[in-house]
């Protein structure tokens, strides 16, 4: 890992002294990755991956364009200012074209840890082999992915912007399959200090949910309550926040148009269930982001409290256009939860479904968000308040906004990952009824 | 703004020197041919004197160019250039891989030596030692054939015929609609211990729009997206789509489907275009024929599969008429390439996965052919998808193949169909990690009455068990049916990675298909005023 403060700073001035357009912004951007993957209880393929990246976006007038290089020496840095700058003197004029941002209030970022900078690929296995042991010893086959990442990153331009990050992140998941009775389990983790990681607890959950979930029983596809784990509300908290955007409601093309009637207010208006609550904070410690998003400050923002919908994503050009402040796209999603143990959630429900993981959500229909996906690594049945063994996977068709609607009870926070992005997320298992699990799976 | 008032006070010497700004690129990459020789001792040797048994040695180049246009609007003009290196070694059976953008000499050794610790630090704890196969030795180079390079056409013929698009659209009554073209050059350069040294470039284009109309009374909207697939293939490909016409014809279609009754859930009989059905042979014959995947390498991700090795020349995949077949040398396939990325030519390699509707045949990378006893080894399926990848086994081209009367279309097919639904063109896509249980939407779902189209549906998804769905074809297209669709990016890996690949496809017809209506799904009692686009950029 390079660059200092003071690299990056030099590296932009030299940039910026290069370029003639009317205005110009940079992002310098380098990452040092260490992977392992590991399947059949052993490591298969892995990385020590080294990553530099130069963009640039020059702009005269509202003729504008980018390019983004890999490559730092001189030559490669002046040939790329002199190709942007004949691509944007080319490029039509864009009405809704920005000069770039001017400098913000900026707060001091929270997620980089030394420690984990300084994890090496010997490090790194060690922590991994008891792991993999742990797997073989245990008769299971398991199969996982450790990633540690160190960023570092300087967002640069004509208006007097200069801000340089660096963050660092530690992601961690497993699967352990046990072959006699096609048990699967799944369990993963989020830090940024490498120092909170227990991979053996992960490892060990795994474990446990293949060799409880053997010999599924049959159950039948239909709407039921479910408990879902951290990892399936972080899938869907994630679909929702991307479609949370005002421009796209201002021109009734959301999923947000047919949750309001017409001449209802969104914003201001309870449109979940008033235990529903969602909001992003760079500082918020158990799962920290960064502090600006290409220029524009991130703060604390409520999206929805108590079910009223506070807030929604605002790009420039429409804030400008409509008077209103923009509101960048968030780093981090955290929901409040209630705390309850995941058995205590299982106890509230008389006949349900307990669900680890979604996997393969994808879209239906934009009109009501309806996704599609399945269960996966380890689906139980629930019983008078207790688990009734495992059953077999299903499809689900269902909405994120029914669910922020039907939710009956919270448990305590985690960080893990899920099947869709991995931006920080620190959000309970919920209870939800009426979830539409529409089709069985054979999967397992 | 009137389309060309961007133009005026550009000279038309401008708007060359933009079409020159890559041919710096092609004098930067014979800059990288007479480094390679050298790059590729140094890393190689530093390799074997610290003890590896085999070594390769990748260079590459990405370049991209993509444009994006809103409405009347060019809100992107971006171009993108990655160069890099990696190292992979095998030490005691154990992998190690290491990457830069540096390629300094000194870069090379440090990667080198980060592949080796990688590698030594499994020593003593493995299970299983990772068994290599013995490649012949290649010196080669291979071009993908185009006749226009992209990057050597003007902004200005790009811009003209994405906002031409737009115009249409906008003509014909869309509210909204975004047109985009991505064009991709791979330069890859490729050294490993057997001797080979392989030089290879391609090229390939994804040109697409979306049209939107709105009923903010009604509270409803709907999409269609542009059925032209990505390809291997140079500026013609988009140079000689007539997107005016379809862009009218997608709002045309667009309306329709607003008015369109909500379909009534249950079996009906499925004719699938091959605009849509490339999609779904690449998710329930592509993905769950992938040896490293039935054997258990992507568990933790994509999933493993229902098609395990002992199904292999014994499975009913599909009725007898089904035959697919994989290769990566097909005309503008996006797997198409001369050598893989352990450097198995892939000229005689060609397979089929599924013959006369029977299992026949996995797709692996280089050493995989024995994990299942199988001679002849690697069938050339690796690939690796920038220089900070390692090559892992990727899909070739796979295709459905026409039936054998060359007299079926689309509209034979359709007339042997009572009560049915004609899909076209990509919707959304899921199935399960097992490749078992699938649902898929298309752009446009006609309802079919007594042979003949009759109208739309909205509301459509159709969902099944991937063998029991190939099991239910019952008619297929003949030669001049014959369509190639794909993806720019299918997802496998951790890290992620993605994937070109191309899928040629006949109209074929399914009976008896579980249609599922998308309204009822979301919760919703009554009909709703939706389609079921969807889809997106994710990946497939
Ligand atoms: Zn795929």
């Amino acid at each position: 890992m390079g660059l200092s403060k003071q690299d990056f700073e030099s590296l932009g001035e030299k940039i910026l002294n290069l370029v003639e357009a009317d205005g110009a912004q940079l992002w310098l951007h380098e990452t040092e990755d260490l992977q392992l993957r590991s399947a059949n209880n052993d490591i298969t393929s892995n990385g020590v991956v080294d990553r530099f990246k130069i963009g640039i976006t020059v702009n005269y007038g509202k003729q504008s364009a980018s390019i983004e290089i890999n490559q730092s020496n001189d030559e490669a840095i002046r040939e790329a200012v002199k190709k942007v700058q004949q691509m944007a003197k080319l490029a039509p004029e864009d009405p809704e074209h920005l000069p770039p941002v001017e400098p913000g209030d900026y707060l001091t970022p929270i997620n980089f840890s030394e420690a984990t900078a300084g994890m090496n690929p010997e490090d790194a296995l060690k922590q991994i082999r008891p792991v993999i042991e742990q797997g073989r010893s245990a008769g299971v086959d398991s199969a996982g992915y450790l990633e540690r990442s160190i960023s570092s990153s300087a967002q640069i331009n004509t208006n007097g912007v200069f801000i340089h990050e660096q963050s660092t992140g530690v992601k961690f998941s497993i699967t352990a399959r046990a072959a006699e009775g096609r048990g699967s389990g799944w369990a993963s983790t989020q830090v940024t200090d490498v120092s909170e990681l227990d991979l053996a607890a992960v490892g060990d959950s795994a474990i446990q949910k293949a060799l409880a979930s053997r010999n599924a029983k049959a159950r039948k596809a239909g709407r039921t309550t479910v408990v879902l784990e951290a990892p399936g509300v972080r899938d869907l908290l994630s679909i929702l926040s991307w479609n949370l955007g005002q421009r796209n409601y201002d021109e009734d093309r959301s999923f947000l148009n047919g949750l309001v009637g017409e001449d209802q207010e969104l914003i201001g208006n309870q449109i979940f269930g008033e235990n529903a609550t969602l909001y992003s904070d760079p500082l918020y410690e158990p799962a920290p982001c960064g502090v600006h998003y290409y220029g524009i400050p991130r703060k604390k923002t409520m999206w929805i409290e108590d079910g009223v919908m506070k807030n929604l994503m605002v790009q420039r050009f429409w804030a400008q256009k409509n008077g209103i402040d923009p509101l960048p796209w968030p780093g981090n999603l955290i929901m409040p939860g209630e705390g309850k143990s995941t058995d205590e959630l299982i106890a509230s429900v008389e006949d349900g479904v307990l669900i680890t993981r979604l996997w393969y959500l994808r879209q239906v229909q934009p009109q009501t968000l309806l996704y599609t996906g399945l269960t996966r690594d380890g689906t139980f049945a629930i019983k008078d308040g207790k688990i009734d063994g495992p059953v077999n996977n299903f499809r689900f068709n269902e909405s994120p906004a029914n669910v922020l609607k039907n939710i009956v009870a919270s448990g305590k926070q985690e960080r893990v990952l899920g099947s869709e992005g991995d931006s920080p997320m620190h959000v309970p298992p919920l209870v939800v009824k009426d979830f539409n699990l529409s089709s069985v799976s054979e999967a397992s | 703004m009137h389309r060309r008032d961007w133009l005026k006070g550009t000279s038309a010497a401008g708007i060359t020197l933009l079409s020159s700004r890559w041919v710096t690129s092609a004098e930067a990459a014979d800059a990288l041919s007479e480094k390679f020789p050298r790059l590729a001792e140094v890393a190689l040797s530093h390799a074997t004197s610290l003890g590896a048994s085999f070594a390769d040695f990748h260079l590459m180049q990405t370049d991209s160019e993509s444009l994006f246009a809103r409405e009347e609007m060019v809100q992107g003009v971006d171009a993108d250039s990655k160069l890099g290196c990696s190292v992979r070694v095998l030490v005691d059976g154990a992998w190690g891989f290491s990457a830069t953008e540096n390629l300094s000499e000194t870069a090379i050794r440090k990667v080198t030596e980060s592949a080796i610790a990688l590698a030594k630090g499994q020593a003593g704890w493995r299970a299983k030692p990772i068994e290599l196969e013995i490649l012949p030795a290649y010196q080669g180079n291979w071009e993908l054939p185009i006749e226009v390079d992209p990057f050597t056409v003007s902004l200005e013929d790009k811009v003209e015929q994405l906002l031409g698009i737009n115009r249409s659209a906008l003509n014909t009554g869309a509210n909204y609609c975004f047109s985009y073209l991505l064009a991709v050059r791979e330069r890859k350069w490729l050294a490993n211990t057997f001797g080979s040294r392989i030089t290879q470039s391609r090229v390939r284009l994804h040109p697409s729009f979306s049209v939107t109309l709105t009923d903010p009374k009604q509270g409803g909207f709907a999409s269609r997206e542009s059925f032209l697939p990505p390809r291997a293939a140079g500026y013609e490909h988009f140079r000689d789509w007539n997107a005016v016409e379809e862009a009218a014809l997608a709002v045309e279609q667009a309306k329709e489907k607003m008015a369109a009754p909500s379909v009534t859930p249950g079996k009906k009989d499925l004719v699938i275009a091959p605009s849509n059905l490339w999609l779904t042979i690449h998710e329930t014959v592509g993905h769950p024929t992938e040896l490293d995947r039935a054997l258990g390498y992507e568990a933790n991700y994509a999933g493993t599969s229902f098609c395990t090795p002992e199904k292999l020349d014994d499975l009913r995949y599909g009725s007898e008429r089904v035959n697919i077949f994989a290769d990566r040398t097909a005309e503008q396939g996006l797997s198409t390439i001369g050598w893989d990325d352990d450097g198995v030519q892939t000229k005689g390699k060609e397979f089929p996965i599924i013959k006369d509707g029977i299992f026949r045949n996995y797709q692996m990378a280089m050493g995989q052919a024995a994990l299942i006893g199988r001679d002849g080894g690697s069938n050339g399926c690796a690939y690796s998808d920038g220089y900070d990848s390692i090559p892992i086994q990727r899909m070739p081209n796979i295709s459905l193949q026409p039936g054998t009367d060359d007299a079926v279309t689309a509209e034979s097919l359709i007339a042997d169909v009572e009560d049915g639904i004609f899909a076209e063109g990509r919707g959304s896509w899921s199935i399960d990690q097992q490749r078992y249980n699938f649902q898929f939407t298309a752009q446009v779902f006609h309802k079919i009455t007594d042979g003949k189209l009759d109208g739309m549906y909205k509301d459509v998804a159709y969902q099944g068990n991937s063998v029991d769905f190939w099991n239910a074809c019952d008619g297929l297209g003949g030669k001049g049916t014959y369509e190639m669709g794909g993806s720019f990016r299918c997802g496998k890996g951790q890290p992620g990675q993605g994937a070109p690949v191309s899928h040629g496809a006949v109209p074929a017809r399914f009976r008896q298909i579980n249609i599922l209506n998308t309204a009822e799904e979301s919760g919703k009692k009554t009909a709703s005023k939706c389609d079921c686009s969807g889809g997106g950029t994710a990946w497939a």
